[in-house]
């Protein structure tokens, strides 16, 4: 027989000695929200600064320079970050490449994302056949390596932004079907869909209405992580020689051309890259923070 | 099949003998064979699909091979007698059924810019890009796995908080920038490594490693970034959330041994899906690191290819880089079923 | 199965360290475990749940004690915070002694040599206790190779005499079987295997049966207490099932918000109730005898908010005999009757109870 407590210190009384609940010293919220606030206040700057400033404040031409101002340091009058080996103005081509960087980011998540959103949502929700096929061609496209389907199709469309546009629309289709075809799967049993169905509601109508919006916050961060991507693969193909045709101003050829100065002339790599780099960073962490915020996946 | 069946990792405390043989029947008779043979006949209309969309890429699209080939010279009569022998005077899909009856009988053509056979191209070069992609992804895991159940063995420790940073730039990183990085460090500054060319394995093991440091590293350490902060997170995940990993902590093991012995364990079936979706992506690095160190793989070849408009060398490549991906992807499918035991046993999980 | 395993014989001396002298020393004398004013509250993120405050009570060796409440009345917690389970989120504080070392506050280091060892714990759910992608086997082996100077060949054959005393049928073959081969009853005997695989002093079964059928749920029972009785081990036993403590222990522990509400012999607790809670559980369970389409009692309101910390009674919201002082005093846990202990200003009558 196990001994009976006899302490008559027992529950209660002692509960009153824990210091009562301490006024936590709450993070304020925006601190919270600095892995959002950070990432997307610097894209903003650099959106707003590739699209803005040469319009406001001229900027030399990113192409076409006088091989007489060839090389020139940073602060050259008239030229803020310098010139490259050919003459042209360095801040002028950052700014021009970033264009095209963000236009093929937003281009191609645009109509990936709806296209791709689309076909996953309306097959799934069909099922049958259409549903059956529409997964075997996504499987088919997803076979082909990303950067081999752009170059190859690059090939025949021809070199230039909105070809590059095009390749890489195609190539993003498969995973937006096949996100939205997983949000959709799980959406499609759950009662209000089917009390809508049930109710009479057209089919189109409770797609638009109860579906879309449901997965609408899963896609869109995903189209951030997406936007990286993009704009990796734009400057890779330019670098190799396949995308923007040179002297184009694009990151990536900026990159080639300070690869044949790497040694003597470093800054001409280390800033398009630094760039590249930061903003893949900026595009993944916003898409990050974002999916905290709104509990996705 | 059976040397997929072999490697199931606690199979070394079974005993020998009968045992097997009676595994052996059982999974013959398992779910997991019907799964494997629906998967089989799920890739062939996948295969097809893919010979018939790079074939519409390749030829529906604006461009005049033939003149092309033979420079800006060429008589008009010329560039027709090479239409003819190329075929390229017949309808699309006539030459398309000309091709894929050539493919299913393992002849993938001749290349238009040495006429030298596609096969014997892909024969050469395969094993260069087989090679660096099998050692890419072995180097993969001996980071990653380590790194990420560190991190998760004090999470929000410092170990944690580099790697967090660590993979946010690896998987940020745009892999030529990260190569030409490498190369400015240990060709350029130190001066220790090769920054272009190549040895095969069989004239020297030594040299070829040499030259596969670099390609290598710029395929793993990104790639292994990624996978360490998958690694990390569901390692963190199991460790918060499962139930056997109480069981573990009930038992008096360590959060390393918790870690190690059953956290990691059931992490692995994802990482082997997380590979299954990315051989796509190695393949397409490859195109990317064999061009900027100099490697004679198809990757190469490829970017070969699209200079010279080689269509049916481009076609092969495309092709067998995309079987290999379906192919991998089957493997995934199965060797899945036998490393989930609620797989192999035909049973639903929890 | 034919002469119950000598635990002791397989075992072989333990390994060396600290807490081992505890495993022969007291037994006897005073209480083994004694848990004393025990708190436990969560903090995630600025917000406080109260799950445990101040739980108090003492078991000795071989004999067994039954913790009844509901779900979320703190039970689980409470017991998980005697082997240092809990999450990092918990602050944890009061004193668990056992065998004369304090607990609370011990090193992770020291926790671990214990656990298993000198408590073990056998859990709710079978299904996600074991992990899934291991045979059974391994998992018990590898308890015992930690705890025990044992090689891999012995731990191997005590693990397997360990599967037949619990009787698992033809155990050198489920050795090698995976938890979802397993029936639920089987999965549940494989996890008393595992906690008794270094012959623990105490066994705490949390909710050992609630997972299982009625049946199966009686052989666990029978099986469980067996095992006790013949290891000496003692037997803390978790549950909301007020009819288990009545056939299985000798001593019930009620808890309702964290905190004991009534402590007695099982014997005296049920047939002489005096806390108001007590009461409202045992008038919930049907009865065998009641005419059919008797509307069963239901306690009224909400089960409690840990969050909130009453000044009065924490069963107070819910009492039917609800008094003014009962909102404004929180009543302590006092022997007011021979061996029976309640916290109640206005306790219901004796007599039938």
């Amino acid at each position: 027989m196990a001994v009976l407590p006899s302490d008559p210190i027992a529950a209660g009384q002692l509960g009153a000695l824990i210091p009562p609940p301490m006024a936590r010293r709450r993070r304020a919220s925006w601190v919270r929200s600095l892995d959002v606030y950070i990432p997307g206040g610097f894209l903003l700057l650099l959106v707003l600064a590739c699209f803005v400033w040469p319009v406001v404040y001229p900027v030399p031409q990113p192409v076409g320079g006088s091989i007489l101002d060839a090389s020139l340091g940073i602060g050259a009058p008239g030229h803020l970050l310098g010139t490259d080996t050919v003459g042209n103005d360095i801040l002028a081509r950052l700014l021009y490449g970033g264009r095209v960087s963000f236009e093929v980011a937003a281009a191609t998540q645009v109509v990936g994302g709806v296209v791709g959103t689309m076909i996953g949502i309306v097959s799934t929700y069909l099922g049958g056949i259409a549903e059956a096929v529409v997964m075997r061609l996504l499987d088919v496209l997803l076979a082909i390596p990303a950067f081999i389907l752009a170059l190859t199709l690059l090939e025949g469309l021809g070199q230039g932004e909105l070809n590059i546009i095009w390749a890489l629309s195609i190539f993003f289709i498969p995973a937006f079907a096949r996100l939205a075809r997983a949000a959709t799967l799980s959406l499609k049993e759950q009662t209000f869909v089917v009390a809508a169905h049930l109710t009479g509601t057209k089919r189109w109508r409770s797609i638009m209405r109860h579906i879309v919006p449901n997965v609408a916050p899963g896609l869109l961060t995903f189209a951030l992580l997406n936007a990286g991507v993009a704009i990796i693969i734009e400057a890779t193909l330019s670098f190799f020689g396949y995308g923007i045709p040179p002297p184009g101003p694009s990151w990536g050829n900026m990159i080639a051309d300070g690869q044949q100065v790497m040694s003597t002339q470093p800054r001409l790599i280390l800033v398009p890259s630094i760039l590249l780099l930061v903003t893949v960073i900026a595009l993944n962490t916003l898409g990050d923070g974002l999916r905290a915020r709104w509990g996705v996946q | 099949m059976s040397a997929v069946l072999a490697p199931s990792p606690t199979n070394l405390e079974a005993p020998a003998g009968d045992e097997h043989i009676g595994k052996w029947a059982s999974f013959v008779a398992s779910p997991s064979l019907r799964l494997t043979g629906r998967r089989l006949l799920q890739a062939i209309p996948v295969l097809w699909g893919v010979t018939f969309l790079t074939y519409l890429f390749l030829n529906l699209l604006p461009g005049d091979a033939a003149s092309q080939l033979l420079g800006a010279n060429a008589t008009p009569a010329e560039v027709h007698q090479l239409e003819i022998k190329l075929h390229l005077n017949e309808p699309f899909l006539t030459r398309y059924w000309h091709w894929f009856t050539g493919v299913l009988s393992g002849n993938l053509g001749a290349s238009l810019a040495n006429g030298q056979s596609v096969s014997s191209i892909l024969g050469q070069r395969l094993p260069v890009t087989f090679e660096l992609v099998v050692v890419s992804v072995v180097v993969t895991m001996l980071i990653a796995v380590p790194m990420a159940t560190l991190a998760a063995r004090k999470p929000r420790g410092i170990f944690d908080r580099v790697t967090t940073i660590l993979s946010m730039g690896g998987i940020s990183i745009a892999q030529f920038v990260f190569a030409l990085l490498l190369v400015l460090l240990f060709s350029d500054i130190w001066n220790v490594l090769p920054a272009l060319g190549w040895t095969p394995l069989s004239q020297s093991i030594g040299q070829n490693a040499r030259y596969l440091v670099l390609p290598v590293m710029t395929i793993a350490i990104p790639l292994a970034m990624f996978v360490a902060r998958l690694l990390r997170a569901d390692l963190i995940e199991q460790m918060d959330s499962q139930e056997y990993i109480v069981t573990a902590r009930a038992k008096g093991l360590s959060r390393w041994a918790q870690l190690t012995r059953h956290a990691l364990r059931n992490s692995m079936l994802g990482i082997v899906t997380i590979f299954g979706l990315q051989v796509a992506l190695l393949f397409g690095l490859t195109v990317i690191v064999e061009e900027i160190f100099g490697l004679p793989g198809v990757g190469q070849a490829l970017l070969t290819a699209v200079n010279d408009r080689d269509a049916p060398l481009l076609e092969g490549i495309v092709l067998v880089l995309a079987g290999i991906v379906v192919l991998v992807n089957l493997l995934i499918d199965v060797t899945y079923g036998v490393l989930d035991p609620r797989i192999r046993h035909g049973r639903s999980s929890v | 199965m034919v002469d119950g395993l000598q635990l002791d014989g397989a075992a072989g001396a333990p390994r060396g360290g600290t807490m081992t002298a505890a495993r022969d020393g007291r037994g006897g004398g005073g209480p083994l475990l004694e848990v004393t004013d025990l708190h436990v509250r969560f903090r995630q993120r600025g917000r406080q749940v109260f799950a445990v405050n101040g739980l108090t009570y003492k078991i000795a060796a071989s004999s067994t004690l039954a913790i009844i409440g509901e779900s979320g009345s703190g039970k689980t917690v409470a017991s998980r915070a005697i082997m240092g389970l809990l999450p990092v989120t918990a602050e944890v504080t009061g004193s668990v002694r056992y065998a004369g070392r304090e607990l609370v506050g011990a090193k992770e280091r020291d926790l671990r040599r214990l656990r298993t060892n000198d408590i073990a714990m056998v859990f709710q759910n079978p299904e996600r206790s074991l992990n899934p992608t291991m045979r059974i086997g391994p998992q018990i082996a590898e308890a015992i190779r930690l705890h025990m100077d044992l090689g891999r060949k012995a731990a191997h054959e005590r693990t397997v005499d360990l599967l037949r005393r619990v009787r698992l049928p033809s155990p050198e073959r489920r050795y090698f079987e995976y938890p979802h081969q397993l029936s639920g009853g089987m999965r549940q005997r494989v996890m008393i295997a595992l906690a008794l695989s270094c012959q623990p002093k105490v066994l705490i079964a949390d909710e050992a049966t609630t997972a299982l059928d009625v049946t199966t749920q009686a052989q666990i029972m029978d099986l469980l207490l067996e095992l006790q009785a013949e290891l000496g081990m003692a037997l803390i036993l978790i549950s909301h099932d007020m009819g288990l403590a009545a056939s299985y222990t000798e001593e019930v522990i009620v808890m309702y918000a964290g905190r004991a509400v009534e402590h007695a012999a099982t014997k005296e607790l049920f047939s002489n109730v005096r806390m108001p809670y007590t009461r409202a559980l045992l008038d919930a369970i049907p009865r065998v005898d009641a005419p059919s389409h008797t509307v069963l009692p239901m306690i009224e309101g909400r089960p409690p908010d840990l969050s909130i910390r009453l000044p009065g009674c924490s069963f107070a919201p819910r009492c039917p005999d609800v008094q003014d002082d009962c909102r404004q005093a929180i009543p302590t846990l006092t022997e007011l009757e021979d061996g029976h202990e309640f916290a109640c200003f206005h306790p219901c009558g004796g007599g039938n109870g």
